[in-house]
């Protein structure tokens, strides 16, 4: 991949270009083929990583051109929960479709998600977990959420196997997905609709 | 017990009323209203976990705790324990080819291994009506927790020589944990593979199935059952290698949709309805009949394609066989 990306920019494409035409359409081959279980788990796994490899020769060149990604996700697996693999692939996919993910790994704190929304100036937060007693703690980020003044300024997205709808409904967040490749969809959607509605970012600066 | 597994199995199939069996033992702290810290360290009080859900449940058998940590805190990773969750695993123990070849296969009995099998071993004392089945994790599952679920779901591609080197090693350390089991007793283990769920079928086939194939054949007989658990998204995409593991219970997750499966066979068509008689055929299907005539996801049929020259009397006798078995 790092062969092919240096190829494209030595051929004089546009890194923008490389990035979207190349490595993000390809990885949402991915995501549509994953949602069709025509490819699996190590196949996502393996493809992000080309991904990542190709995109890190693009930064520099994407920076210098003030490319900016299309919006900005907080995602991590929430506190008392150490399960990893669906955070990660969220993580992948939502990068495979051009968004910017700061990823807070496993075991963490409300209080974290809020500083990491407020000072990264995310629009989405993303919380996963995979044990129906901690699952439960996505609703302590809802209400920290709240009591930070910020409920209007982020969408919260939530996901993990115990997880469901009616429980996404009960919690006062905002979207339940069931799946990576769907939550990147859903994520895109949200940015979508947050620069067609002018949604303020939380980041004053 | 007073009959060997496979007649225990034999006699499921003939049973009108079916009772369940959960993989339930846990929720039984809520009974005793102890700690689960406690219960996983202590043999007297898993035995009495077992017995109580035996007592206040009427269950086809008794499954032991499924703690996927068990087995991978003996080969020296760290676990978080919880008063109200199952154990889990904290960080990985090997990541190259280096370390996997230093990994020494834990004796049976050590950590908390000893602990599961008193446990098991009292359980056999305190419930005796139906079998009981230990649970243990399987192969990949355990390597999986060796070595980070999505390092090793990558290196399943990049190296799997690695992969195959440390799948050696963990097949090896369960076969060791549940021939103990055997040994006191226990009639049967729940192989728990869930992990193996998220593989595709390429790597399922080459990374989990042969092990667990090696671990039912080293381990299953007429009075010692395999039950393969397997809990994953792709287990419809895996069946097929699945069932060739040769288990004699699948136990799968609401991936699968088991009412869509059928099962239809198998009278012989060449020794009964071409060289047989008329009456050996009856039999031959009369048989098939007493085994799984009444399973609901079974259908009567040949177990291949009848020769030409098979004389129609014979086909008659199948027909007639089947008749009165369902009309009776």
């Amino acid at each position: 991949m790092t062969q092919l990306v240096r190829q494209a920019i030595d051929e004089g494409y546009d890194a923008d270009q490389i990035l979207n035409e190349g490595l993000l359409a390809g990885m949402s081959v991915i995501g549509e083929k994953f949602k069709k279980n025509e490819v699996y788990v190590p196949e996502v796994l393996i493809s992000a990583r080309a991904m990542n490899a190709g995109a890190s020769l693009l930064k520099p060149l994407l920076e210098a051109s003030g490319a900016k990604a299309f919006g900005k996700v907080v995602i991590g697996t929430v506190k008392g929960d150490l399960h990893d693999i669906g955070k990660n692939l969220v993580h992948m996919m939502m990068e495979g479709k051009g968004l910017e993910v700061v990823d807070l790994g496993v075991d963490v704190p409300a209080e974290k998600f809020i500083e990491a929304a407020v000072s990264e100036g995310t629009q989405i937060i993303a919380l996963s977990a995979l044990l129906t007693t901690t699952m439960n703690e996505m609703k302590n980020v809802v209400d920290a959420v709240v009591e930070a003044g910020i409920r209007d300024k982020v969408v919260i997205m939530i996901g993990g196997a115990p997880v469901t709808e009616a429980f996404c409904q009960s919690i006062g967040a905002d979207s339940y997905t069931p799946d990576c490749a769907t939550a990147a969809d859903e994520a895109i959607r949200f940015c979508q609709k947050l620069l067609a509605s002018k949604f303020p970012s939380t980041n004053s600066s | 017990m007073d009959m060997t597994m496979k007649e225990w199995l034999s006699k499921i199939g003939l049973e009108g009323v079916r009772k369940p069996i959960p993989i339930l033992s846990f929720p039984g702290i809520q009974i005793l209203n102890i700690p689960l810290k406690e219960m996983i360290n202590n043999s007297d009080l898993q035995s009495e976990c077992m017995k109580v859900i035996a007592e206040r449940y009427d269950t086809l058998a008794s499954v032991s705790l499924m703690d996927l940590s068990v087995e991978v805190e003996c080969f020296g990773s760290n676990i978080r324990f919880s008063d109200d969750e199952v154990p889990t695993v904290v960080g990985a123990l090997v990541s190259n080819q280096e370390e996997i070849d230093a990994l020494v296969i834990p004796p049976v009995g050590s950590f908390r291994t000893g602990v599961y099998i008193a446990s098991l071993q009292k359980a056999l004392i305190k419930v005796t009506d139906c079998p009981i089945f230990a649970s243990v994790i399987g192969p990949f599952s355990l390597a999986g927790r060796l070595m980070n679920i999505s390092k090793i779901m990558v290196n399943c591609m990049d190296e799997p020589e690695m992969i195959h080197a440390l799948m050696e090693k963990t097949t090896q350390f369960i076969i060791d944990y549940s021939r103990a089991y055997k040994e006191i007793g226990a009639h049967g283990i729940v192989v728990a593979e869930p992990m193996a769920g998220l593989l595709s079928p390429g790597f399922h086939r080459e990374f989990s199935m042969p092990y667990m194939k090696r671990i039912t054949d080293e381990l299953q007989d007429d009075n010692f059952l395999v039950v393969y658990h397997n809990c994953g998204p792709y287990t419809a995409q895996q069946a097929a290698d699945i069932f060739s593991i040769g288990a004699k219970i699948y136990h799968f997750g609401n991936a699968i949709d088991l009412a869509d499966v059928f099962f239809t066979g198998n009278v012989a068509p060449a020794d009964h309805i071409k060289k047989g008689t008329v009456e050996s055929t009856m039999e031959a299907t009369k048989a098939v009949l007493k085994t799984c005539g009444r399973l609901p996801n079974f259908i009567l049929s040949t177990g291949c394609d009848v020769p030409p020259m098979a004389p129609m009397a014979n086909m008659d006798a199948f027909f007639a066989a089947a008749s009165d078995y369902y009309n009776s």
